[in-house]
């Protein structure tokens, strides 16, 4: 008994160095890959092939990098962006799956809403800008709009598809266990189409932050993109990839934090391959 | 008292190669308590026969009386123990098991002593707290069983529901199905393919026919309690049934090849 314990112990120890090993080493390879990238741009920009105003050396960039961070103009920039983000993908997500599983129930809502989530979807969400400042002026609502409109619709579709592929096994089990009406949408519906609301959380999220950054880099308020736009207007560049490397930081960051630990969620249940 | 009556129950399905009847004119009764074993070859209509009476599909012509009155919809009185299951991933062994009793507003308390009755029943108190995706087959399937019981409903209508399992975990869930039904006295309506399966558990074993969706003969099995698949008598009924069947199958073979042919 107890031998076979120590076997127990050790092999798990041994198959958790292992992963342990792996998890360790892919995290050194990209970290010596994105150095020796630092490192090509600033042999190349100190061959100043190129003026700094075009092509700006590291140093520059990490200096305006600072610079906004100590003055605030790069923090008020990010808060600002954040919120409006936060909001507008908020609300999507509020109004989008509750609305997608409904589609996916109701033939006619399907007929209508859905299709008219499929016209909507195939336009650029920036397009609705034009109509959002007639609408509701130079304001947050406006920016907001845009938002809700590039993430909502594949949201809401995503969701919908989610909920047609629920196995007809699920569905059967949920009257004969009492999962009728509205317990039926909270209790079966919405988890069983987790994996689903998942995707199209994310998918949803990257058009939400592509909307964002379209409208600020076209209208000037303030946030990350007009602080790009503002770059380009002063002739510097330094700002500009200062900018750009935050809107990167920014998506890679909420891939880890929420949709890793969102997925991590799923794959427990369902086993690993999530779906159904 | 009767507690199940089907009246000309038929049931088309229109298939590519023109209409296919799972059910066609099926009359049956099943008194409160019987305990009904269908079996038949593959195809003949068994499932659509649970369905039916489950109430997951309506009747295209024909009525499903349940005490008396015309069924409309599934209910959480007729439970279905499927095939495959059918347990949810999302929540874990007891969460699945106690799952009804919430809708049905039992209290978290109640619904945990249950729980625990149940996985003792079905020797699964160490998995309780575990995924279903981290079981086995057979687990599953107990713990669906365990499902099932917790609903204690007065119909319990199972397809297939022991197929695909071992040897010794099925005997143990016969064990169990069998005690249950000593217990409460619910009336159960069991399908299988294994015809000594169906002489172990039934009072009445009903064969059906390979095409057509009817009922071809009627078994009544009037043995002694606590009945084990190598019993003489089971066998020996068991082999009357199986001959039937048979040639139920060779007849339906002959007359596929005469439209091939
Ligand atoms: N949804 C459906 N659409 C078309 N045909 C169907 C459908 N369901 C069942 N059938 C047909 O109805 C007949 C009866 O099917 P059913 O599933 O009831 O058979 P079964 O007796 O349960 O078979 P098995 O023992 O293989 O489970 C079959 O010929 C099948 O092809
Ligand atoms: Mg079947």
């Amino acid at each position: 008994m107890q031998l076979e314990q120590g076997v127990k112990a050790e092999i798990s120890r041994l198959r958790l160095s292992a992963t342990g090993y792996k998890i360790w080493r892919g995290r050194a390879v990209r970290l010596a890959f994105f150095a020796l990238l630092l490192g090509l741009w600033q042999v190349v920009s100190s061959l100043e092939l190129w003026s700094d105003v075009i092509f700006p050396p590291p140093k520059e960039v990490a200096d305006a990098l600072v610079l906004g961070i100590r003055d605030a103009t790069l923090t008020t920039a990010i808060k600002d962006s954040m919120q409006r983000l936060c909001i507008g993908y908020g609300t999507s997500l509020i109004i989008g799956i509750p609305l997608g599983l409904l589609l996916g129930r109701k033939q006619l809502l399907d007929d209508t809403i859905g299709s008219l989530a499929v016209g909507f979807q195939a336009l650029p969400s920036i397009c609705w800008l034009p109509l959002a400042v007639l609408w509701f002026g130079l304001s947050e609502t406006a920016m907001q709009f845009v938002i809700i409109m590039g993430s909502l619709m594949s949201l809401i579709l995503a969701v919908r598809d989610g909920v047609k592929n629920i196995p007809t096994l699920y569905l059967r089990a949920a009257p004969i266990l009492g999962a009728t009406g509205w317990r039926f949408y909270r209790y079966i519906l919405f988890p069983a189409s987790l994996p689903a609301i998942m995707t199209g959380a994310k998918l949803g999220w990257s058009f939400a932050w592509r909307s964002l950054m379209a409208a600020e880099l076209l209208y000037v308020t303030s946030g990350i993109g007009s602080t790009l736009m503002m770059g380009r207007e002063l002739h510097d560049m330094a700002l500009v990839v200062a900018a750009m490397i935050i809107i990167i930081f920014i998506g890679l960051l909420t891939d880890r934090l929420v949709f890793r630990v969102a997925e991590g969620f799923v794959h427990r249940r369902w086993g690993v391959g999530g779906g159904n | 008292m009767t507690k199940v009556d089907l009246r000309n129950v038929s049931r088309v399905y229109l298939s590519q190669s023109g209409p296919v009847y799972g059910l066609s004119g099926f009359n049956l009764t099943i008194k409160d308590g019987e305990f009904i074993c269908v079996v038949g070859p593959s195809g003949c209509g068994k499932s659509t026969l649970l369905n039916i009476v489950a109430g997951f599909e309506p009747p295209d012509m024909g009525e499903v009386l349940i005490n008396n009155k015309k069924i409309c919809g599934p209910s959480t009185q007729r439970f279905v123990m499927f095939q495959d299951h059918g347990l949810f991933p999302w929540l874990n062994v007891t969460q699945n098991i106690t799952f009804g009793l919430r809708m049905t507003g039992v209290s978290q308390k109640e619904c945990e002593e249950r729980a625990a009755t149940l996985l003792k029943t079905v020797n699964l108190t160490r998995f309780a707290t575990s995924w279903i995706h981290e079981l086995s087959g057979g687990m599953k399937q107990r713990v669906a069983l365990a499902r099932a019981l917790a609903m204690d409903p007065e119909i319990l209508l199972m397809d297939e529901p022991f197929a695909a399992l071992d040897a010794q975990t099925r005997d143990m869930l016969h064990e169990e199905v069998e005690l249950v039904w000593q217990q409460t006295k619910k009336t159960i309506m069991f399908v299988t393919h294994n015809v000594r399966e169906a002489v172990r558990l039934g009072t009445r074993v009903i064969l059906m026919s390979a095409k057509g969706g009817t009922i071809l003969k009627e078994y009544p099995v009037n043995l002694p309690r606590n009945r084990f698949l190598e019993d003489v008598e089971v066998v020996h009924i068991a082999s009357q049934i199986r001959d039937d069947l048979r040639q139920e199958v060779l007849k339906a073979g002959e007359a596929e090849a005469d439209i091939a042919t």
